[in-house]
């Protein structure tokens, strides 16, 4: 128990890691578009990047707090 | 109550909108803030009363322990030292659990951390109107008293903490190093532009996932305090309102200790991150 429990409190923040790994994406997309001018589809792209990388992440720290 | 939101509502036009708005604007200073709404416009904009509350406390804060430290006695201790004494051994004991062989900055930093956001937390649980109130006696008419419900400062403390993840970063891993978590993270060699994304989304959503709990909570809560101050306001548009002023009482009493709850909660959690987060720095590899 004590071993796990520094790793394990990021249970704590699964649930705005996933929102804001969404949200970070689409930050980033924006901020590449506006370098490009190629809106919208880095915004888009990077967004769906994001969500995928998000629920990945979750279920990787929820599966094992060991591993984050 | 109803004379605080008479002068609320005098400044601002009257109504419950206004009222609440009017408690939830900034002391913004500065050639690009708007005069009408009082929002900020562009980058010179300073939002006074945030930059004022949490100086105020952070020295208070320095003050504080700097008489402690004179009076620190080996024998004994007095109750105010007992309770820092505790304080400290709780975040020890966290840093202990969560990043084993830190180096000597993250103790002190951590209990920072905890404290300062802590007070910051803590103006919440004063009256919402009485400083505005006050500060109206002086001629100023916006006055937000809680600076963690500014995105200004949350945000100011997460990337302080993003940044020393990258200097930690680096320092550990080496340049090259860090390069390779970014190049290979996540899905191997066959997919790096994939990678350079994703870790860089991932390394992004850790200051802003610490900054937007921490400011989201506090200030759901002080919307909460307004609401709750609404009832008894209401009385000012008619004294036969004023049969909701028990119910009032008893919601902002359960509230107030609900919410003793969730501030020290947010201090702990980001401080509980940051460490998490550096000692997630200091791995070597993944």
């Amino acid at each position: 128990m004590k071993k796990a429990k520094g790793p394990g409190l990021l249970l704590i923040g699964v649930g705005s890691l996933l929102t804001s790994m969404v949200v970070a994406g689409f930050l980033l997309g924006y901020g590449v578009d506006v370098l490009l001018d190629t809106q919208p589809i880095f915004l888009l792209s990077f967004g769906l990047l994001g969500f995928i990388g998000g629920i990945l992440k979750a279920y990787k720290i929820l599966s094992d707090p060991e591993l984050h | 109550m109803s004379q605080a939101t008479e002068t609320a509502q005098s400044s601002s036009g009257g109504g419950t909108v206004e009222y609440i708005q009017h408690h939830l604007t900034n002391w913004c200073v500065g050639p690009d803030c708007d005069p009408v709404t009082h929002q900020a416009n562009g980058f010179w904009a300073f939002h006074v009363d945030t930059i004022f509350f949490s100086l105020f406390l952070g020295i208070l804060m320095l003050f504080v322990s700097a008489r402690l430290v004179k009076r620190l006695t080996d024998g004994v201790p007095g109750g105010f030292q007992n309770f820092v004494e505790s304080i400290l051994e709780f975040v020890q004991g966290q840093i202990r659990d969560g990043f084993p062989h830190a180096p000597a900055i993250i103790a002190p930093m951590a209990l920072t951390i905890f404290v300062w956001v802590w007070l910051m937390n803590f103006m919440d649980l004063i009256p919402v109107d009485l400083l505005p109130l006050i500060a109206g006696w002086f001629g100023i008419h916006y006055l937000k008293v809680v600076p963690t419900t500014d995105l200004n400062t949350t945000f100011a403390m997460s990337f302080t903490v993003f940044l020393m993840i990258i200097f930690y970063n680096l320092k550990v891993k080496g340049p090259v190093g860090y390069l390779k978590m970014f190049l290979f993270h996540p899905f191997g060699k066959f997919l790096v532009p994939v990678n350079i994304i994703m870790t860089a989304i991932e390394e992004l959503a850790k200051p802003l996932s610490l900054g937007l709990r921490l400011f989201g909570n506090l200030f759901a809560g002080e919307l909460v305090f307004l609401l709750i101050a609404l009832l008894g306001g209401a009385a000012a548009l008619g004294v036969g309102l004023l049969i909701w002023f028990p119910l009032q009482v008893v919601l902002d009493l359960g509230w107030l200790l609900f919410h003793i709850l969730v501030i020290t909660l947010q201090a702990f959690i980001f401080m509980v991150l940051t460490i998490v987060y550096l000692s997630m720095a200091h791995t070597a590899d993944h």
